[in-house]
């Protein structure tokens, strides 16, 4: 890194230490900033006048990028940074035909990614951007596509793993930050199932043969004429293949929950209106968003929609995708097991909370969720809520609500003795202050909003 | 050579794309030749030759 005085006042992104070459740093006032060394900004002025690149920056494929002076670009800020093991299936999906497609127009103009992680897609809403810009680079003859390995571990193995054996990635993701290996993959997946002969069984046999021969392999290939239409080709093979693929699922809960839910359409409608009356926010986080309803009402720049349930989050997705919404970002999480600090001292990956505080949060029929069904202590959920420091919408159900009902039957009676409005009201006042209360017609719910003491 | 980039490519992974070059691949096969080819894959062993 150079330290020019201007440079000095600038943070490393914490994640951006693996490419050296063109790292992510921060400046003063926010400001997304890329350092390149003197090869990346050969490639960088390169790319800068191709036409793909051109084309991709204006239709937003590709991250908002400006030079700044020779060497430092500035990028678009993305509303919220999310990772690949809160996606569902859809967006893994479309994560890995926007890196090949980009890949495919690259290659028409000699040049290429020189990896293949999905870490590199991030949301404007429901739309995938491709934000590493230093990842594209000059092809050089008689070269493979060296993210080929990274992308089948942290792209296809995952994607084939749901799509083949219906077994959900996320927690395989989350698990590893690399994916999944060639060898495991192999011991997962059915080898009679398209594409696993060739690029995952063959692919560990290979490996497993030729370990450390890297440097005599790609000497072979060079001498043999090793040329970008074979990587051309097997990027078209992949395109085909991943489009393909389409998710296999178990029942769900909650999907549908909306038309199930004993909710008369009134209490709807005027849930709505107090989330629309609750005041405009720049970003606003829905925690239990199931069909994204209120994610819709709510009066804020950005949404971040989120749910445990992850075929709610993928019909949401789809909806939201088919509309072209760039506002809403619906992401997989279980709230009682949010996603943790990953990767090197925790802070590769970071936690839900420090990637962008709400202003607002929206917690509407989900205390009763958490609080039964996962035997979360109001002061727990409560003091939770307060450490966002955002005005919140929250809704409490009654021990006489019929999903409240359907939670405490499979638990002991004593169990969730103490539930009920009394006590939740106390441990609301204690970190909130109350300043709007509205009972549902149904006189089985209440919604609140309230401020952080 | 020159170090690729900051990913190891893995050498497994990068024979394999010979394979998925399709029919782009047969120039490059032709020139390494079958047995040179089944040897770098290491499917074969050199003293195969021999028999």
């Amino acid at each position: 890194m150079t330290t020019t005085p201007a440079s000095a006042h600038r943070s490393a992104e914490p994640a951006s230490f693996r490419d050296p070459e063109a790292r992510v740093v921060y400046s003063a006032d926010g400001e997304v900033l890329r350092e390149l060394s003197p090869r990346a900004r050969e490639d960088w002025e390169a790319l800068s006048g191709a036409t793909f690149f051109r084309r991709a920056l204006e239709d937003g494929r590709i991250v908002g990028t400006e030079e700044l002076s020779p060497g430092l670009l500035r990028h678009e800020r993305v509303p919220f940074v999310s990772y690949p093991y809160e996606w569902p299936f859809e967006m893994l999906r479309d994560a890995a035909l926007l890196q090949l497609g980009l890949l495919e127009k690259a290659l028409a103009e000699d040049f290429i990614l020189k990896d293949g992680t999905p870490y590199n897609v991030q949301w404007r809403g429901a739309e995938p951007v491709f934000v590493d810009v230093g990842s594209f680079e000059r092809l050089r003859s008689g070269e493979p596509w060296a993210g080929y390995r990274q992308f089948c571990m942290l792209f296809l193995y995952p994607l084939m793993l749901q799509a083949y054996r219906g077994i959900a990635p996320q927690p395989w993701l989350r698990g590893s930050l690399e994916g999944i290996e060639p060898s495991e993959a192999r011991a997962l997946l059915p080898r009679r199932r398209r594409g696993v002969l060739t690029h995952v069984v063959l692919h560990d046999r290979l490996e497993a043969k030729n370990a450390d021969r890297s440097g005599e392999v790609r000497a072979e290939l060079k001498a043999s004429g090793f040329r970008k239409e074979l990587i051309e080709a097997n990027v078209k093979r992949l395109l085909k293949l991943v489009r393909r693929l389409q998710p296999k699922r178990g029942r769900s809960t909650w999907a549908g929950y909306r038309e199930a839910a004993p909710y008369e359409p009134e209490d709807a409608e005027r849930k709505e209106r107090f989330v629309r009356e609750a005041g405009r926010a720049d970003l606003a986080w829905d925690l239990g968003c199931n069909d994204g309803r209120f994610s819709r009402a709510v009066d804020a720049e950005h949404v971040v929609a989120v749910d445990g349930e992850e075929r709610v989050v993928a019909e949401l997705y789809d909806t939201l995708r088919g509309e072209g919404s760039n506002r809403i970002l619906p992401l997989v999480v279980d709230l009682a097991d949010a996603s943790p600090g990953r990767g090197w001292r925790g802070v590769e990956r970071r936690r839900l909370e420090e990637r962008g505080r709400p202003d607002l949060v929206l917690c509407l029929a989900l205390v009763h969720h958490l609080a039964i069904g996962r035997n979360l202590p109001f002061e727990e959920l409560i003091g939770w809520l307060r450490s966002l420091e955002a005005r919140l919408v929250i809704e409490f159900a009654d021990r006489d609500d019929p999903m409240v009902k359907r939670l405490l039957a499979a638990k002991r009676a004593e169990t969730h003795e103490s539930y009920g409005r009394d006590t939740f009201e106390r441990a609301l006042g204690e970190r909130f202050e109350v300043e709007r209360r509205e009972e549902l017609g149904s006189g089985m719910r209440t919604l609140y909003l309230a401020t952080p003491r | 050579m020159a170090p690729l980039g900051y990913l190891d490519p893995g050498s497994g992974s990068m024979l394999l794309q010979i394979i998925l070059g399709g029919v782009a691949a047969i120039g490059v096969t032709m020139k390494m030749g079958w047995r040179r080819l089944l040897r770098t894959l290491r499917l074969r062993r050199d003293d195969d030759d021999a028999s």
